[in-house]
C-alpha cells in the first residue's frame, strides 16, 4: 500500500456519499459552464474583420424611427465610405411559426450590398438569380437546413412591424457568415409593398479600411448633424453591443445564478467533507498516535477533498465540453443560439472553482484536526 | 536522569487538568521506574490517572510538572513533529477499541506506521508478515477488520503496534472489549512480547485478572501510587 492508495481507499469508503459528492460538484459546474456559455453567446458578438469594417447607421431618435432614403447620396459621398445599402429589419413571422420566428429578414439592395456581404458564400448563378428577381431572397444555410428550404421554394412572412406581408422565392442559399440564419431580400420589393414611402430602416455602410472606420463613423454623424433626420452611426460590433446592453438584467440574472450555484456548491461540499472527516476523527487520532504528523494528516484530508472536487470538475465541466461540442445547439434552442462554445477560459474557471472548493472543504476539517490533541481525539473513541 | 536499566524514569510527575474553572489533579507528584523488558500492569479504577500516566509515557500528553524520561529522552521537551517521529519509531499503541481502519485489510492496517518510514515496499512487506506471524494471523492478512473476530482484530492491532519494532508497547485496556477467551489470547501475546521478544509492555487495566499477566503491578488511586 502507498499513501495515494490509502487516500483513495478513504475517499471511496462510503461509495454512495463519494458518488453524490462528485455528482453535486459535477452538476453544479456543468450548470456554471452552461450559464457562462449562454452569457457569452448572448453578450459577446462575433468580432471578425468584416464586422469591424461594417457600420450601422440608424436614427438618432430611435432604432424604430426610419431614415429618409435620400440620405443615400450624402452617405456615398463621405470620404472612406466604400459601400452603402439600405438595411431594413422586417421582423416577420414565417408561415408555420405561430409566435416566434428565430431568424431575421433584412431588406437590402443586392447590388450595393455585395461588398457588405462579401463573406457570404453563394454560388454565382444563385446570386445573379437573386439580383435579377426583386421578389426573391437568399437564405442562410442554417435556416434552410432547419426548415428544409430549397431553391425555388416560396416563403411567406406576416409583417409584425410593417403593414404588409412578404411572399419571397428562394433564389439562393448562402453560408460562411458569422450568422447563417438570416433571409436577405430586396428593399425595392418592400418599398413597393409599402407604396414607396421613401424611407429605410437603417443604413449598412462598409468603410474602406479598418483604420479609417472610426473616422468614417464620425463623418457620418457630422454629415447629418442638425438635419431633420439626425443619425447615429456605429460599428456593427458596437451596434450589437448596444442591443446587448438592453440585456443588462439578464446578464445580472445569469451572473447572480452563477454565484448562487457556486455558493450552494461550496455549502454542500464543505458540509459533506466535514461530515466525512468528523466521522473519522477517531481514526485521525490513531494516525496521529502512531506517528502521522499534522502535515501528513493535512495532506490526507486535502488530497481527498481536492481529488473529489477535481473529479467533479472533470465530470461536470468535461461533460459540458463534450456535450456542447457534439449537439446541434441551433436546432435544440430553436435558433436562439448559433453556437455554444465552451472556451478554455470557462474550463479554467470551472477547474479553479473546483480547486478552491477542494481547499475550502478541507479547511474546516484541517483546522479541527490541528486543534485537537491526540488525547482529545482518543477520548472520542469510547 | 534515567538509570541505565530503566527504559522509563518518572520523577515528581503531576498532571492537572482545567475543567471549566476547576483544576482537577489527575496525577499527583508520582515517581516510577520501569525496567526494559518489563510487562507492567497499571491497575486502578476509572479516574485514578492510570491512562494519563500511559499517555505521558507514550508522548501523546504532556505533564504539568515533573519529568518523564523514556530511553533517556525527556519526551515533554520534544515539539509536535519530533514527538510524532519519536512515537512512530519508539512506541507501539494498542487500544481498547482496536481502531483498525475498516477499509484496509489486516496487512494494510499493520503496514500503516511503515508508510512514514523510508523502507522499500519489499522491506515493509517482510516486516508486516513477521508482525502478523508473531500474533498468529499470517493467514488473515487479506481479511478486512469486519471479517475478523474481536480477538483477531486486537491481535492485528498488536501487530500494528509491533511492526516498527518499538522498544515500548503501550496498551490501554486491551481486553476491555473482548470475551474471556479472546482476552486470554491477547494477554498471552503481550506477555510473550515481553518475555520472548524483550519488549517493554505497559498495560492499563481495571481488571485484576488481566493485571496478573504482568510481571509487576502498580496501583494508582486518585492520582497517587498506592503500592
Amino acid at each position: 500500500m502507498t499513501l495515494p492508495t490509502f487516500i483513495l481507499k478513504n475517499a471511496v469508503r462510503n461509495k454512495r456519499r463519494a458518488t453524490l459528492s462528485v455528482l453535486s460538484v459535477a452538476v453544479s459546474l456543468f450548470l456554471l459552464v452552461m450559464l457562462q456559455v449562454a452569457l457569452r453567446e448572448l453578450t459577446n458578438p462575433i468580432d471578425d474583420e468584416g464586422s469591424s469594417l461594417r457600420i450601422i447607421v440608424r436614427s438618432k431618435v430611435s432604432l424604430a424611427q426610419p431614415l429618409p432614403a435620400r440620405q443615400l447620396q450624402t452617405l456615398e459621398r463621405i470620404p472612406g465610405v466604400a459601400a452603402v445599402s439600405p438595411f431594413s429589419f422586417f421582423g416577420g413571422l414565417y408561415k408555420g411559426d405561430e409566435k416566434f420566428t428565430s431568424f431575421a429578414q433584412f431588406a437590402i439592395d443586392p447590388q450595393r450590398a455585395q461588398p457588405l456581404i462579401a463573406d457570404a458564400k453563394v454560388p454565382p448563378e444563385q446570386l445573379e438569380a437573386w439580383k435579377a428577381d426583386r421578389t426573391s431572397c437568399i437564405v442562410g444555410k442554417l435556416t434552410a437546413d432547419r426548415y428544409g428550404m430549397k431553391i425555388g421554394d416560396r416563403l411567406q412572412f406576416t409583417g409584425q412591424f410593417y403593414p404588409c406581408d412578404l411572399d419571397l422565392r428562394v433564389a439562393g442559399i448562402y453560408h460562411g457568415t458569422a450568422d447563417d440564419r438570416n433571409v436577405m431580400f430586396h428593399q425595392k420589393y418592400l418599398d413597393e409593398l409599402l407604396g414607396n414611402p421613401g424611407v429605410v430602416g437603417t443604413w449598412w455602410v462598409r468603410a474602406a479600411s479598418i483604420a479609417e472606420a472610426p473616422q468614417v463613423t464620425d463623418r457620418i454623424n457630422q454629415a447629418f448633424a442638425n438635419t431633420s433626420a439626425e443619425v447615429r452611426a456605429e460599428s456593427e460590433r458596437a451596434f450589437v453591443l448596444g442591443f446587448v446592453s438592453m440585456w443588462a438584467n439578464i446578464k445580472t440574472l445569469i451572473s447572480g445564478i452563477s454565484i448562487v450555484v457556486v455558493f450552494a456548491l461550496i455549502l454542500v461540499t464543505v458540509s459533506t467533507m466535514s461530515m466525512a472527516i468528523r466521522e473519522r476523527f477517531r481514526e485521525l487520532a490513531i494516525l496521529k498516535a502512531i506517528g502521522f504528523r499534522r502535515r501528513d494528516l493535512f495532506v490526507l484530508i486535502l488530497a481527498e477533498s481536492f481529488g473529489l472536487a477535481m473529479l467533479g470538475a472533470l465530470v461536470g465541466a468535461g461533460g459540458a465540453w463534450v456535450l456542447f461540442h457534439n449537439i446541434n445547439i441551433n436546432q435544440l434552442t430553436n435558433g436562439l443560439f448559433l453556437v455554444f462554445e465552451v472556451t478554455p477560459q470557462m474550463m479554467g474557471l470551472a477547474f479553479a472553482v473546483a480547486a478552491s472548493l477542494g481547499l475550502l472543504a478541507a479547511a474546516l476539517p484541517m483546522i479541527n484536526v490541528a486543534r485537537t490533541s491526540v488525547v482529545q481525539g482518543l477520548k472520542t473513541l469510547d | 536522569m534515567a538509570a541505565p536499566d530503566n527504559i522509563v524514569t518518572i520523577r515528581n510527575l503531576s498532571k492537572i487538568y482545567l475543567q471549566g474553572e476547576i483544576n482537577v489533579t489527575a496525577l499527583d507528584n508520582i515517581s516510577l521506574d520501569i525496567a526494559a523488558g518489563e510487562f507492567l500492569a497499571l491497575l486502578g479504577p476509572s479516574g485514578s490517572g492510570i491512562s494519563t500516566v500511559l499517555h505521558i509515557i507514550a508522548g501523546i500528553d504532556r505533564p504539568t510538572s515533573g519529568e518523564c524520561h523514556v530511553q533517556g529522552i525527556d519526551v515533554a521537551r520534544l515539539n509536535e513533529s519530533q514527538l510524532a517521529d519519536w512515537r512512530n519509531q519508539n512506541v507501539g499503541f494498542v487500544f481498547q477499541t482496536f481502531n483498525l481502519i475498516p477499509v484496509l485489510t489486516a496487512f494494510e492496517n499493520v503496514e500503516l506506521p511503515l508508510l512514514l518510514t523510508r523502507l522499500t515496499r519489499r522491506a515493509r512487506r517482510r516486516q508486516v508478515e513477521t508482525a502478523l506471524e508473531l500474533v498468529g494471523l499470517a493467514d488473515r492478512a487479506k481479511h478486512l477488520p469486519k471479517q475478523l473476530s474481536g480477538g483477531q482484530e486486537q491481535r492485528v492491532a498488536i501487530a500494528r503496534a509491533l511492526v516498527t519494532d518499538p522498544a515500548l508497547v503501550v496498551a490501554d485496556e486491551p481486553t476491555g472489549n473482548l470475551d474471556s477467551h479472546s482476552a486470554q489470547e491477547v494477554l498471552g501475546v503481550l506477555r510473550a512480547l515481553s518475555q520472548d521478544a524483550g519488549k517493554t509492555v505497559i498495560m492499563v487495566t481495571h481488571d485484576p485478572k488481566a493485571a496478573a499477566f504482568g510481571s509487576r503491578q502498580i496501583h494508582l488511586e486518585k492520582g497517587e501510587l498506592t503500592k
